[in-house]
């Protein structure tokens, strides 16, 4: 896949260029937002990462301009030492589709660009059923399996977690979670959807010495993490 | 035209009319009957005795029982005459008419009996009374005259001394009818003869001299001068009957030497008059004209004053009031209208002891007019001048700060009343806007009087120091607001920023001077509390500009030397904690990198990356409002484990969850709620042993209406040091001293109990029986909205 790198420190983008051609992807970098916007018109790419602070456009502006001037853009990872929950809720709610926080360990890296391009490709069929580390998720019976003991979940519950496993690595809304299981918003408090992710999470043990962790995005939404 | 000139023509009227009053009173008599009721009131006091020298011979009714009507035949009173002669009296007098010529041979008698044979009046002519008669006069006259003058018939002449004998009995009566005063001497005119009264000339025949009231008359014109009589009790005038006389039943004593007046008293005679002394009956004229001789003789007359001086006497105390009014208050001109009052009563009776007459009725009459005048002209003059300025204040736009409430009457003292109390209310309004600006200013202050006694401290001041000043003096407020050491240094202040003592310059270090005079620098001190404080003193100040107390402002600076603290504490940061790692590495890098070397680089950036996140975001912190969000804190406290988790699994540390109640809300912010957490857990976890536990326990706790989330983090590590458990939560506490404990930040528990302080929560720290640190977090549960 062709991938767009911009970022003004060399380091990191020979780091980020490592990890993505390790992944056999095609990498292009830019060192600052305007040469981007640049790249952007006259290329192609499956997905751009970009850094928030650059020089010329920051990414935030690249953002915004791609929402008016790119038809069916790429997918957008934002990277940023910007760790306050308003900064990257407000990279998320300007168009960006994920972001990765600087510093970040390289195999997190590459499974959140994974998750993205799996999405980002097609993400329609899935199997009947799937097996993730200690878990499997019967998606006929409706039940999980862990540690090959079925847990008890409720139709709801089910529903989350395979939502969760399906986009795992990839942080969603709580508003397209509660859209996607309750369909409507009807007396539907976003207390539900915390008590169920925290349910869920002891339930199914999902831990990081399971393998996974439910990361929260406050303020915005969750994903699940796939650890190493 | 002003209120002042306004006041001043009104007086001016009012004097006008006050002494207009006066003389056209006095000139026309119109207090008469007052003033005649008070004279004759006061003559009752002093009755004066009668004359001894007066008998009167009365034709009383028991004569006229004897002799039949009148009148009697010239016989009859020629035998009389006789008889008295006999007993040798100074003088007969006749106070009856004897104008017309009667029947010869009674002539004859009477004439006779009057004047004597000629020889024998020669001969005994010492012996001889004198004998007066009365002329008396006919109006009006013949041809045209105003009266003709009716002398006695020719025969009762007395030949010797012929019209020097007569004399006038005319009577002249006061407006009310009342016989007061008569004229001793009266001339018809200019060309004719003054004739006196028959009284005067019994008195000439007594001294041989004219009498004083006469010489006086004289000078007048038409010799007209009227003087009151004093009149003797009436009756007290020895008199003995007509018909005792003609049966010669006298004692010769009464009769001899006495001046002896034939006169009717008897009521159907006619001849009676009202006078003074009568109380309300008559008394005859005979009687009258005996008081007239008893006054002559005692030179009693009561002489009224003249038009003039009666006028400068009335006017006097007038002036005197009107001036008053110009300069006195109400309550003196009243005090002083009642003792003009009064004093003119006073000055009456004084005169009229004195032999003169003063009516004070005109001046009387001027005082009741004027001053009830100037009382009405004053109030309007009041009323007109408040009403102007009412008027004035209300159209004044900036009158008052928070407007007025308009009210509207229809009728005007009620629009006056009106505009009075919006006066009154927009003073009472301004006063509450002062006091409410002031209470309400977002800087403590207080003030003081000159008793250096606390009349006002502002709201915010209260709040500060948890106590109110009010009604203490300067000094109880110093104790109050500073502290033992700093005490010193504020009296310093306090007296060189007095007025008295202002221009005395102590301690510099203390008093920074500012230009302005009245602003004599500040002084700065920490309160009991630890709060710091500079304090500015200035002079309260009067309309007249005098000294009336102090003002103190006061500014809490504690922000400020807080700040001042951080800085050095950051300085002391920058220059030890962030550069320690940092050289550290760059050893490493010197050196050979293997794969502990690459650990310890690792570790040491990592802890500069801590430090400089916790920093920022203690700084962002301080800066930034509180933004919370309903969040469940379970997730978040998991999510710190997870991330931690790496970290504990290296040296097999276990953190366990325990999250009893299902579901525990707060209103937080994420961002540092999850670093405090970190900070927390990543302490516990550098302070356990390896293989160890770690609990972190979630749940609700009831507070009586509150309910609070309670979160625990116990390890099982060494505990802290009990010497450290007081400062634990203040910056840069760290175990410097051991080394292989101690690797935090010193930053990180004071950040921890800012941000958990931000939530409105507490933390404390423990340590447990069974050794190991417990932190205990207490956090409000959000309640649950109904949505």
């Amino acid at each position: 896949m062709r991938i767009a790198l911009a970022d003004d420190h060399q380091d990191v983008l020979d780091f980020m260029t490592s990890i993505l051609e390790e992944m056999d992807h095609i990498v292009v970098t830019y060192p600052d937002g305007e040469r981007l916007s640049q790249g952007l018109m006259r290329d192609t790419f499956d997905l751009v990462i970009l850094d928030w602070n650059m020089p010329k456009k920051d990414g935030l502006a690249v953002l915004n301009w791609m929402q008016d001037a790119i038809k069916e853009a790429p997918p957008v990872i934002m990277m940023t030492s910007r760790t306050a929950k308003n900064d990257i809720t407000a990279a998320l709610n300007a168009g960006a589709d994920d972001y990765i926080t600087k510093p970040e360990d390289r195999n997190v890296i590459a499974a959140r660009i994974t998750a993205m391009l799996r999405r980002s490709g097609n993400s329609g069929s899935f199997e009947t059923k799937a097996v993730y580390g200690k878990y499997t998720l019967d998606r006929i019976e409706h039940m999980v399996m862990y540690d090959d003991k079925e847990v008890t979940l409720t139709a709801k519950e089910f529903e989350l977690i395979d939502l969760l496993f399906r986009n795992r690595d990839r942080t969603m809304s709580r508003d397209y979670i509660m859209e996607t299981i309750w369909r409507t918003n009807a007396a539907l408090t976003t207390r539900t959807l915390d008590m169920h992710i925290s349910r869920v999470r002891s339930k199914l043990n999902l831990k990081p010495e399971n393998g996974f962790r439910i990361f929260t995005v406050f303020g915005y939404g969750y994903r699940l993490e796939t650890l190493n | 035209m002003t209120f002042r000139l306004r006041l001043i023509i009104e007086w001016f009227i009012i004097a006008l009319l006050a002494n207009i009053v006066v003389i056209a009173f006095l000139y026309w008599d119109i207090t008469a009957s007052f003033d005649n009721l008070l004279y004759d009131g006061l003559s009752e006091t002093a009755r004066p005795p009668a004359d001894d020298d007066i008998l009167i011979v009365a034709i009383d009714d028991a004569s006229l029982k004897e002799f039949g009507k009148w009148p009697w035949t010239r016989k009859q009173h020629a035998q009389v005459i006789n008889n008295i002669k006999k007993l040798e009296p100074r003088s007969i007098s006749l106070d009856i008419i004897l104008s017309e010529t009667g029947e010869i041979e009674g002539d004859e008698a009477l004439s006779v009996a009057l004047y004597g044979e000629p020889v024998d009046r020669i001969g005994t002519q010492s012996k001889v009374p004198a004998i007066f008669l009365p002329l008396h006069f006919v109006t009006p006259g013949n041809d045209g005259r105003a009266f003709d003058t009716i002398l006695p018939a020719p025969q009762f002449l007395d030949p010797i001394n012929g019209k020097n004998s007569l004399g006038h009995v005319n009577l002249s009566f006061d407006n009310d009818g009342i016989l007061r005063r008569n004229n001793i001497c009266f001339q018809a005119s200019e060309s004719s003869p003054q004739w006196p009264h028959l009284m005067e000339r019994i008195y000439q025949n007594r001294h041989k001299k004219l009498s004083s009231i006469m010489v006086k008359a004289s000078k007048e014109p038409l010799c007209n001068a009227p003087v009151l009589i004093p009149f003797s009790t009436s009756g007290s005038i020895s008199t003995i009957s007509y018909s005792e006389a003609a049966n010669n039943n006298m004692l010769p004593d009464s009769v001899r030497g006495k001046d002896i007046i034939i006169g009717a008293t008897a009521a159907g005679l006619g001849d009676n008059y009202p006078t003074p002394s009568s109380n309300g009956g008559l008394i005859p004229g005979v009687e009258i004209i005996a008081n007239m001789l008893g006054a002559l003789e005692r030179d009693d007359f009561i002489t009224p004053l003249s038009l003039w001086q009666a006028a400068l006497i009335s006017l006097l105390p007038i002036w005197m009031l009107l001036l008053g009014f110009l300069r006195w208050q109400p309550r003196l001109i009243l005090m002083a209208s009642a003792i003009i009052f009064i004093g003119l009563f006073i000055v009456s009776a004084t005169f009229l002891y004195f032999g003169y007459w003063f009516p004070p009725g005109p001046a009387l009459a001027a005082l009741f007019l004027a001053y009830p005048l100037w009382g009405w002209r004053r109030l309007q003059a009041i009323s007109y001048y408040m009403s102007k300025k009412l008027r004035e204040l209300e159209s004044e736009e900036d009158s008052s700060p928070l407007g007025l409430i308009q009210k509207r009457s229809i009728d005007l003292v009620g629009r006056q009343r009106d505009t009075l109390d919006q006066a009154i209310d927009n003073i009472r309004d301004l006063r509450r806007f002062v006091t409410d600006t002031l209470s309400g200013l977002p800087d403590p202050m207080f003030v003081i009087n000159m008793d250096n006694e606390v009349i006002l401290s502002n709201d915010i001041l209260n709040e500060r120091i948890d106590s109110n000043l009010l009604g203490g003096d300067l000094s109880n407020a110093i104790d109050t607001l500073v502290r033992k050491e700093d005490r010193t240094s504020v009296w310093q202040y306090i007296e060189a920023s007095d007025i008295n003592t202002a221009n005395i310059i102590i301690d510099q270090e203390t008093i920074v001077r500012m230009a302005d005079n009245h602003s004599t620098g500040y002084v700065r001190f920490s309160s009991p509390r630890g709060r710091n404080f500079v304090m500015r003193r200035v002079p309260l100040l009067n309309n007249e500009g005098d000294y009336r107390g102090y003002i103190h402002y006061l500014a809490d600076i504690t922000a400020l030397a807080r700040a001042d603290a951080q800085r050095e504490e950051m300085l002391q940061l920058l220059s030890h904690d962030m550069r320690a790692p940092q050289s550290a590495i760059l050893a490493l890098l010197d050196g050979t990198i293997d794969e502990q070397a690459k650990q310890s680089i690792a570790n040491n950036s990592k802890r500069t990356l801590q430090l400089a996140q916790d920093f920022v975001e203690i700084a962002r912190m301080g800066e930034t409002p509180f933004d919370g969000e309903e969040l469940l804190i379970d997730i978040l406290v998991e999510q710190v484990i997870d991330s931690l988790w790496p970290l504990a699994n290296e040296r097999d540390i276990k953190i366990d969850l325990s999250n009893i109640d299902e579901g525990s809300f707060i209103i937080g912010e994420a961002d540092s709620l999850s670093r405090a957490f970190m900070n927390l857990l990543d302490n516990a976890i550098k302070f356990s042993p390896d293989r160890s536990n770690i609990t972190v326990k979630i749940k609700n706790m009831e507070f009586g209406k509150t309910t609070m989330v309670s979160i625990t983090i116990e390890d099982q590590g060494e505990g802290i040091d009990s010497d450290m458990l007081p400062i634990l939560f203040e910056k840069f506490t760290t175990n410097r001293g051991n080394e292989g404990r101690a690797q935090g930040t010193g930053l990180g528990l004071s950040f921890v109990s800012a941000v958990i302080e931000r939530h409105h929560g507490s933390i404390s720290a423990d340590n447990k029986r069974d050794g190991g640190a417990i932190f205990s977090i207490l956090i409000p549960e959000s309640p649950e909205s109904d949505a």
